[in-house]
């Protein structure tokens, strides 16, 4: 008896451990971005204080406002949920549900898109993009990133129209009605939860993404991810300020994750049966 | 048109709705396709071609066809072996304990009545995050020398204040911690899945027999559970290899070249230094690698 409650306690410890090991950076950065320059600084670091908004009216409202770089990181990851989305579905459906020669082979190259590591991708198309003068524009970085987003997408898709029974297409088709019109009509409102799973995938790791925007960023488009950076330097850390930006960096992934939590296994590991993977 | 169809010969009308079903396929397909054709296959071709040409940025003067001669560099490059090495230690470091602890926790929390709710929505958090943000927050909040929380409970332990990621050691041994951090709780939500889907049965069988706690997770949990340990494995290996933000944000692949990873190798010779030809050399490499790699997990993984 005895015996037992002592493993229990170990047991809750031990797990107790871990969650604050994966909870305390994060709330760390949410209590410093609500403190004032000096208390961000004391010694030893505080977790109680009077908590103020200035660090987040500073980085929205002040001087170096990171706004124009938060709705930049919203035109991306929308126009490419967008885009990939448009393309997606119907690849997805024919590669789940249409007889055709070359489909495994399809499938295949699919996946295989994305063996191919993103430093060799960006070293090219910078080349390009320079050309042609795409380098920090929204269309430069949008078509980049349909090389990850778009092999997602399809994989994660492909699974949930597999999941819809035949019966229902060849209704349809008896019904007189065309291919196009079966797929509109009868087929799409099936997977409506797959592809609300899919658009919220797709724009995290659109948001999420760093090193494309790294490089084909400049002065007019510049991510959140990238921009945040702008506040470390050399001589001086805005620490509070810092802390405000990564929040605000964090808070659209955290709700869609929360959002999304019951897929969040099947998101993760999509297309993982036959290989592939992201960052 | 179902009337007009009647009137064909059955076996043709199978023909004509095959060869209908074929072209609505290579409609639907066409948009997709092309993007990616775009976007990945004419990429890796233009790489491979720049990898044979001397093109440096900083001195466009002197740039030309050159054949294999920066592969020939590449081999005789102590930079890029050392990068190989970081490469490998990083990868097997932060794999290895991802699965370990991962399977660990899973197996602790999946009898639990209370309280996995909570560690289902708290694993999330860092899977979502962007590992830049994750990297940021590590390298100052976490990491900053008598500011960053760690460094605040390594003085009061007695160890006194380190620099976590300027010394090479404690930078490398920093930046897998910090990629681990972040992706064990990945590694805990597939194996709590995948356990939570064990058949019961088995294990009352085992119990009746009086199997050890030990003898059942060797004999009946490990090995049902392989296949998505395997999967595991193969996923974060990917990952692991290319790393980029997780590193670059922290200690940008330093001291030195400490935690320079090959993918990190390329994009500095690339876009520091500005040796594109070079760089893509370090690309291509770095793509046989993760190729090489993913064939043997691959192997692995049909053994069996």
């Amino acid at each position: 008896m005895i015996a037992r409650r002592i493993r229990l306690i170990a047991v809750l410890a031990i797990t107790l451990v871990f969650l604050l090991a994966w909870v305390f950076p994060i709330v760390w950065s949410v209590l410093n971005s609500l403190k004032t320059d000096s208390d961000v600084l004391a010694y030893p670091p505080k977790l109680f204080f009077t908590p103020t908004l200035e660090p987040y009216r500073d980085v929205l409202f002040g001087s170096a406002s990171i706004l124009p770089n938060l709705i930049s990181s919203f035109i991306i990851s929308i126009g490419t949920t967008v885009i990939t989305m448009l393309m997606a579905v119907p690849a997805a459906y024919a590669l789940a549900r249409l007889r055709f020669r070359g489909k495994k082979f399809a499938g295949f190259y699919v996946l295989a898109t994305q063996m191919l590591p993103p430093v060799g991708i960006i070293i090219p198309y910078f080349l390009i993009l320079r050309n042609i003068g795409w380098i920090d524009t929204y269309q430069g970085i949008i078509l980049i990133y349909l090389s990850f987003s778009l092999p997602f997408a399809i994989w994660l898709l492909v699974s949930y129209f597999e999941d819809i029974p035949f019966e229902m297409e060849e209704a349809a088709y008896l019904d007189g009605a065309s291919r196009m019109k079966t797929l509109w009509r009868i087929i799409i409102p099936q997977v409506r939860g797959g592809i609300a799973v899919t658009v919220v995938f797709v724009f995290l790791n659109a948001w999420n993404e760093f090193l494309f925007a790294v490089v084909l960023s400049g002065n007019t488009v510049r991510p959140v991810t990238v921009a945040m950076f702008n506040f470390i330097s050399v001589e001086q850390t805005l620490w509070a300020k810092l802390a405000a930006v990564s929040v605000l960096a964090m808070l659209p992934v955290v709700i869609l994750g929360i959002v999304a939590q019951k897929n969040i296994v099947k998101g993760l590991t999509v297309g993982a049966v036959k290989g592939g993977g992201r960052r | 048109m179902p009337g007009h169809a009647a009137a064909i010969p059955q076996g043709d009308l199978g023909r004509v709705l095959a060869q209908r079903e074929r072209r609505f396929a290579a409609a639907l397909l066409a948009p997709a396709f092309l993007a990616l054709l775009a976007t990945t296959t004419f990429p890796l071709l233009f790489l491979i071609g720049t990898s044979t040409f001397r093109m440096d940025l900083a001195m466009p003067f002197a740039d030309g066809f050159v054949g294999l001669e920066n592969y020939r560099t590449l081999l005789a490059d102590d930079r890029f072996w050392s990068s190989l090495l970081v490469s490998l230690i990083y990868t097997g470091a932060t794999v290895v304990l991802q699965v370990a602890l991962g399977l660990a926790l899973a197996l602790l929390v999946m009898d639990m009545k209370r309280g996995q709710g909570w560690f289902r929505i708290i694993a999330i958090l860092p899977v979502v995050l962007s590992p830049a943000v994750v990297g940021m927050i590590w390298r100052t909040f976490m990491l900053a020398p008598e500011f960053g929380i760690v460094d605040y409970l390594a003085i009061n332990a007695g160890l006194g204040s380190k620099n976590w990621l300027g010394d090479p050691t404690l930078a490398m041994v920093s930046v897998v911690v910090i990629h681990t951090w972040q992706w064990t709780p990945f590694a805990f939500m597939v194996l709590l899945a995948s356990l939570a889907s064990l058949p019961e049965d088995i294990y009352e069988a085992a119990r009746l027999d009086r199997a050890s706690a030990w003898q059942r997770f060797r004999r009946i949990t490990l090995p049902l559970l392989r296949p998505a340990i395997v999967m595991v494995v193969i996923m974060r290996t990917m990952v692991a290899l290319t790393a980029f933000a997780a590193i670059f944000t922290v200690t940008g692949g330093g001291p030195g070249t400490a935690t320079e990873i090959l993918n990190l190798y390329a994009y500095r010779k690339s876009f520091t230094e500005l040796s594109i030809g070079y760089g893509s050399a370090l690309a291509v490499a770095l793509l046989v690698v993760t190729i090489l790699i993913s064939g043997v997990l691959f192997a692995l993984r049909r053994a069996k």
